[in-house]
């Protein structure tokens, strides 16, 4: 993508009727996204979404970082965040809250990154 | 853990998934990108993200609500642990301008790597001052390019004016082995001292 051509970029805004921002509580870059599905099944779709609404929607029926949801879906991540954003507001995923890295990381989790990273 | 036999649903109950963020800072072409892009299993995601000038630093509009955009690069890569567990490496915007967007990238996160080149050392300063401040741990990582001078590492430490505590180590970021070093060497230094040697 050149900083010449701003057309991608305008129309990728399009998608989210041109918001910059997420409704509701903002949520980190690697905040872990999870589809709601309840004892009755995953909650009915509302009208107006988009086939990247849906294509998000599908890919966190397994948890799923916002970075990876953006990877996924070949967006940028602040229009990715828009689009969790809405789906959260209609209660079809849940994000989960930042932890700072320093006060979730337990001896076994920190064991385990150390070894999986040598084994790379 | 125990794959046997057990639900993913409870799995995941049990076993909460997380990803970890480390940043990949220095001055521009010092070698971030390719850092990123050597360490990862995908290829290094890149994205121009829209921000409204209001987000950049200008004075203070008082409300009013402006029109004007602009757009920053932003690099990461993804190394999977395991399933449900992440790191991921974001490669900060290199324009001081956009100090703002450190500040959301520096939030939670484990801990920043600074990529040095010895030849424009001056270029690494703002992010050693920017992570210091923040109180981030961080290690300072010299980008060996071929023709470039190996600095002894005491040498860019006084350099830096760091204290004796951020590691400083060598590195060639094409270099797999070299990269994973960096980051072992980060992790180690950020949380490892909570736990005993091993």
């Amino acid at each position: 993508m050149t900083g010449d051509d701003p057309g991608p970029l305008i129309r990728l805004y399009g998608l989210t009727g041109g918001r910059a921002r997420p409704a509701g509580e903002s949520f980190d870059l690697v905040a872990i996204v999870t589809a709601v599905v309840t004892a009755a099944g995953a909650p009915a779709e509302p009208a107006g979404l988009v086939p990247e609404h849906l294509a998000a929607l599908a890919l966190c029926r397994r948890p799923t970082p916002v970075a990876d949801v953006a990877a996924y879906l070949g967006l940028p991540l602040n229009v990715t965040r828009v689009l969790l954003g809405d789906l959260r507001r209609e209660g079809l995923v849940t994000i989960d809250r930042p932890r700072p890295a320093a006060q979730t990381i337990d001896e076994g989790i920190y064991r385990e990154v150390l070894h999986g990273l040598r084994r790379l | 853990m125990d794959y046997a036999g057990s639900e993913p649903a409870s799995a995941a109950v049990a076993d909460p998934a997380m990803a970890i963020k480390i940043l990949v800072a220095g001055g521009f072409g010092v070698g971030k990108t390719t850092m990123v892009g050597t360490i990862s299993e995908i290829r290094p995601l890149h994205t121009e993200e829209v921000l409204s000038e209001r987000g950049v630093g200008v004075d203070d509009v008082s409300g009013v609500e402006a029109k004007t955009t602009t757009t920053v690069a932003l690099d990461f890569g993804r190394i999977t642990i395991r399933e449900g567990l992440w790191l991921y490496l974001f490669g900060t915007p290199g324009q001081d301008r956009f100090w703002f967007m450190w500040d959301e990238l520096a939030q939670g996160a484990l801990g920043a790597v600074v990529l040095a080149d010895t030849r424009r050392l001056q270029d690494c300063f703002p992010a050693v001052d920017y992570f210091e401040q923040l109180g981030l741990p961080f290690v300072v990582a010299v980008n060996c390019f071929d023709g470039a001078r190996r600095h002894d590492p005491v040498t860019v430490r006084r350099a830096l004016g760091l204290d004796g505590v951020a590691p400083i180590l060598l590195c060639d970021v094409r270099e797999r082995d070299s990269v994973k070093e960096v980051l072992t060497s980060l992790v180690t230094y950020s949380v490892g001292g909570a736990f005993p040697a091993g």
